[in-house]
């Protein structure tokens, strides 16, 4: 049976912010302008849709798992938690310092915001994990 | 009990006692010896790795066509996975060593390590066939096994003596 679990306010915050982001994501990538999918389109625009694709995959997974995770199977919330993260963090690193060359996300208005908002999901998530394992230890 | 035995009890109880004393008192775990051969695997692994990927791109290795690498900027993704491949094998062997965030720090690499396989199949799958790599192939081939490993050792490794 469900037991209430005693997570600070900021914990849910950050929770919410994480999936306020996936939900745009998600929304920007579903709703993309004609122009955008044209086959005439760069490699690299290409390649980053393809890429974004697979990504989105991985989120629309994470976003149902997770809830199930932190509610039924409390004690393994923090290792999804730092996974998630670090999954947030790595394809971050990847864009900008691995992948520089390769992808090239599309100039669209809603695409260009998500972009720009994926360091404040990388810290929200890194509050939500710190907490999450933080709170184990102290509870022990 | 005959008085051999009862000595042999005695010693066993001394130094059962002492070698877990010294070890609690230097705070050092010891880890199974399953353990210590996977850690071990999963650093010879990734060394090699890495020491091929800087061999073949110096063309310090015989018979490797390297121009696949100036294809699609796979020499720069590969030079920057490379390094930062080296900096997380790094931070898991202080952690391993400090005995202090050790899962935490194989589930980083095991999301790098997947991330990684997923990118490159989504980018390069079109344009990179397995013969044009032979030696970097064989790594790419092995890393599940690599990923099994870390996964393995993130579950057996102990942050406490079973006693506490």
């Amino acid at each position: 049976m469900y037991k209430g679990i005693e997570l600070t306010i900021s914990f849910w915050v950050a929770m919410s912010m994480s999936y306020a982001f996936c939900f745009s994501a998600l929304y920007a990538y579903a709703t993309l302008p004609d122009h955008l999918l044209d086959p005439n389109n760069t490699a690299q625009i290409k390649a980053t849709l393809k890429l974004s694709t697979v990504r989105l995959v991985i989120v629309s997974l994470a976003l149902i798992a997770y809830p199930i995770v932190l509610f039924k199977f409390f004690k393994y919330a923090k290792y999804v938690t730092v996974a998630l993260t670090s999954w947030a963090t790595t394809i971050y690193i990847d864009d900008y310092f691995v992948l520089v060359e390769i992808v090239e996300y599309p100039d669209s208005g809603l695409i260009s915001l998500v972009q720009m908002s994926r360091p404040i999901i990388i810290l929200s998530l890194i509050w939500m994990s710190f907490e999450l394992i933080f709170r184990s230890q102290t509870e022990v | 009990m005959n008085e051999k035995d009862t000595k042999n009890l005695e010693f066993a109880t001394i130094f059962g006692n002492a070698s877990n004393s010294q070890s609690k008192g230097k705070d050092h775990i010891v880890q199974s010896s399953s353990f210590r051969l996977i850690f071990s695997f999963i650093n010879l692994y990734a060394l090699i790795t890495i020491a091929l990927f800087f061999l073949v791109k110096g063309n310090l290795v015989g018979g490797v066509n390297t121009n696949f690498l100036e294809q699609g900027g796979f020499l720069y993704v590969l030079n920057a996975r490379a390094i930062i491949l080296l900096l997380l094998l790094i931070f898991l062997n202080v952690s391993a060593y400090y005995n202090y965030g050790f899962k935490y720090a194989c589930l980083v690499l095991i999301v790098y390590m997947l991330n990684s396989a997923i990118d490159n199949a989504v980018l390069y799958s079109g344009f990179m066939h397995l013969t044009d790599r032979p030696y970097l192939s064989a790594f790419a081939i092995t890393r599940p096994l690599f990923i099994i490993s870390l996964f393995w050792v993130m579950i057996i490794h102990k942050y406490k003596f079973k006693s506490d």
